[in-house]
């Protein structure tokens, strides 16, 4: 340690190591500038392409994101959705929560008011193979829509009686109810702070 | 030279059976059992793997006379690393949907032994041609190795083979295929399968004849 | 052969020769405790269960038994001779499992879930680890655990819930996915609905839990056909007591606490009569050969499947544990196996102690 002729053998050993550092260094952000780009736009479309689904007539490209602070104090992701003439069509919240098995991401579209649910879309679930996975099946999704958005939904396991009802998928009643639940917490976590920045316009609703 | 290193063609063909890195080398058992529940996200991980292992093999072969053997491992490393990122933002840009289900699966190939050991056993010590002969070979053996796993998984577990239909619609779904158990119970039974057919080719036809190739090439 | 090796056993401190044959426990030497014997045990033990499950759920449960008794004796000798070893089909091993594993199927399993089952069961539960008295997990849950897992639908709670007994079955869910619904609800911070309530006040008459007809699988619905059957099989030593006192004591404190903590409506009591446990506790824990060897041993086993099942029961997603206590703790008998090592008499075991 500390004599001048190790010190350059040293250097001289690492010289590969630091070279291919550098050049690999710049080749990586080379392409993460290259890319970067293209994987955001990726990860907006996954969202925004699923849109037209969760709100009739919307237009993905005019869709708008906005950050707002949840109920819990955190904060959440909620898009402005826009028709083709550009008029309010509708939102879409996006929601996570704990499944049977693992973490379940979700979309929910409402109507401009807050007021019915018009869609829900699941991003990201886990659940058990044959059973809970049923989760992201049209025939499961389309039970939510045209649900109250202002009282919470209630999973059954026979035909619904009344309208805030969602039959559970047989065998699957966890992984229904998480649904459910999660599409509860997120609109009750939302639903003040979206009146407020709406003003008059979406604010009369918000009263639980 | 201590011992005669094989040739490029003798590492190709190596690659692909006689030394495939799953059924003979146990390598790689992490992508192997964690990504063959379906075709799709197999390929594209054999694919992945291929890209690493054929771009590391390469370019260490290219410097391999500026290794330092203390410094080998960490040069490896940092061309493994490099090569993985680089795949990582290719798939996340061009095959999205893929490189959501991969998931952690393709920055853990960094960590894939397969890579380092082709690095260390063929590449630092052999021309070019060889090493990526090699790479290709041993990528096509991987490559193999994963399809038939996730054939007999997608097939029994959803009845589906690439995504497309396989068994009639009525199949139900073995869901234990689709589960990690399905991984194991599928790898040990054609690790066995495997086995017992080299056991059982080892004195027959084809086998015998590339046998005698191989002695005469010697 | 054997006798003679396990009297050089006693012999020399070492004891383990190279060729020590491996056999179900209890190691007497009398030549009247051989597999055969105490596998008819079993099958007599299981009379009155299967009888009740006949008068219960009629032909469904003799085809679904039949069923998987063929199968599994069709997979041993398949198994068998792969491993090119004598097939051996008159120890009976195989039909015990096959009748075990369709009493623990519910009456409405499609054929291929017996065929497929009893397959699972003998290949993977038994012929991979080299053939009776080498597995490590109960075969016959091997199998349940690979159909429960591949078709969960058809195994799902509704596959349980019978409509035309011969002996008025309560036509509800099964008491335990009562229970669960219960808690569930419970847990929610909500008061289950009027119908739910109606059938947990059924699942909390005794009476019916013990006469059997309640729904369940097959074999688990009768408490008194069990009883019965379980005393018979520890009185004739074929199997040891430790094992079942171990889980049903541990299962009875453990879902008192549960119970009293309000994680679950069953008393202690109903948990006990209810679902597979008493099944369970006297045929599936008591397999010699996936069961620890010295008595301390044995009932610690059955603690920790008391323990299991119970901790399942309440806290996964399955209203019942069982099968899944039984393989957990399967895995674990090796580990039991050092611990609680005997010692011999007149001495300290040699060597490390």
């Amino acid at each position: 340690m500390g004599e001048p002729g190790k010190r350059v053998g040293y250097i001289r050993d690492a010289w590969l190591v630091v070279l291919l550092a550098l050049v690999f260094g710049g080749g990586l952000a080379g392409v993460q500038r290259g890319l970067s780009e293209k994987i955001a736009e990726n990860k907006k479309q996954e969202t925004y392409s699923v849109i037209p689904d969760l709100v009739e007539g919307a237009d993905p490209g005019k869709t708008v994101e906005l950050v707002v602070e949840g109920r819990d104090g955190k904060e959440a992701r909620v898009y402005k959705v826009f028709d083709g003439e550009g008029g309010h069509g509708g939102w879409v919240v996006a929601a996570d929560g704990q499944g049977f098995a693992d973490r379940i991401e979700v979309l929910v579209g409402l109507d401009r008011e807050l007021a019915t649910i018009t869609g829900l879309y699941v991003l990201e679930q886990k659940e058990t193979p044959g059973l809970g996975d049923y989760i992201t099946s049209e025939s499961f999704r389309s039970r939510f829509r045209g649900t109250p958005a202002d009282t919470a939904l209630v999973v059954v396991k026979d035909d619904p009686k009344a309208g805030n009802e969602i039959r559970a998928l047989t065998g699957a009643t966890i992984s229904s109810e998480s649904v459910a639940e999660i599409v509860n917490a997120a609109l009750a976590n939302v639903r003040d702070a979206i009146g407020e920045r709406e003003g008059s316009e979406a604010g009369a609703d918000s009263t639980e | 030279m201590p011992r005669e290193e094989p040739t490029g063609l003798e590492r190709f063909i190596n690659g692909v059976l006689p030394e495939n890195p799953v059924y003979r080398q146990l390598l790689g058992m992490c992508p192997t059992l964690a990504v063959t529940n379906a075709m799709k996200p197999a390929l594209t991980m054999a694919a992945a793997t291929a890209f690493v292992l054929i771009c590391a093999n390469v370019l260490v072969s290219l410097i391999r006379g500026s290794l330092r053997p203390h410094l080998r491992i960490l040069v490896f490393t940092l061309t493994i690393a490099t090569f993985v990122t680089v795949a990582d933002r290719f798939l996340a840009a061009y095959v999205y949907e893929m490189s959501k289900e991969l998931g952690p699966y393709v920055p853990l190939i960094i960590v894939n032994c397969l890579i380092i050991s082709r690095c260390e056993i063929c590449a630092s010590k052999q021309k070019v041609g060889v090493a990526a002969a090699d790479a290709v070979g041993m990528s096509l053996g991987f490559a193999v190795a994963l399809a038939s796993i996730a054939t007999v998984r997608e097939i029994l577990g959803s009845g589906t083979w690439l995504g497309l239909r396989a068994l009639p619609a009525s199949w139900p779904g073995w869901g234990i295929m689709v589960l990690p158990p399905g991984a194991f119970l599928t790898l040990g039974l054609l690790l066995g399968a495997a086995e017992w057919a080299t056991r059982a080719r080892a004195s027959t036809g084809l086998w015998k004849t590339v046998r005698m190739l191989w002695s005469w090439r010697h | 052969m054997a006798q003679e090796e396990a009297k050089q056993g006693e012999g020399s401190a070492k004891g383990a020769g190279p060729e020590i044959e491996v056999a179900p426990s209890p190691h007497v030497s009398e030549t009247a405790v051989t597999t055969q014997r105490m596998m008819v045990d079993v099958a007599i033990a299981l009379a009155p269960a299967m009888a009740m499950a006949v008068a219960i759920f009629r032909w469904y449960a003799v085809v679904q038994v039949g069923l998987c008794v063929l199968s599994c004796l069709a997979s041993e000798a398949v198994f068998t001779r792969m491993r090119g070893k004598p097939v051996a089909l008159w120890d009976f091993s195989a039909v015990v499992t096959g009748v075990i594993l369709g009493l623990s199927l519910p009456w409405s399993a499609p054929w291929y879930i017996a065929v497929i089952g009893s397959a699972a069961a003998i290949g993977l539960g038994k012929a991979a680890f080299g053939g009776l008295g080498y597995n490590i997990f109960n075969p016959a849950m091997v199998g349940r655990a690979f159909v429960m897992l591949s078709f969960a639908k058809a195994l799902g709670a509704s596959a349980y819930v019978f409509g035309e007994s011969g002996m008025a079955v309560v036509t509800e869910a099964t008491p335990l996915t009562v229970a669960k619904k219960v808690a569930a609800d419970l847990a929610a911070g909500k008061v289950a609905g009027g119908d739910v309530q109606v059938q947990l006040a059924h699942a909390r008459e005794l009476w019916p839990l013990l006469v059997g007809n309640v729904n369940g699988s097959l074999g688990e619905t009768s408490a008194l056909a069990l009883l019965v059957g379980g005393v018979y099989l520890c009185v004739r030593r074929t199997a040891s007591w430790e094992i079942p006192a171990g889980t049903l004591l541990s299962a009875f404190a453990f879902s008192a606490l549960a119970n009293a903590a309000n994680l679950t409506p069953f008393t202690a009591f109903h948990h006990l009569v209810g679902g597979a446990l008493l099944f369970g506790a006297f045929f599936i824990a008591t397999d010699p050969v996936t069961s620890p060897i010295a008595p301390k041993g044995k009932f610690a086993f059955g603690v920790g499947v008391g323990f299991l099942v119970i901790v399942l029961r309440v806290f996964s997603g399955y209203p019942e544990g069982v099968m899944f206590a039984v393989l957990l703790m399967n895995g674990a008998v090796p580990l039991m196996n050092r611990w609680t090592i005997p010692r011999p008499v007149g001495g300290p075991t040699p060597e490390k102690a």
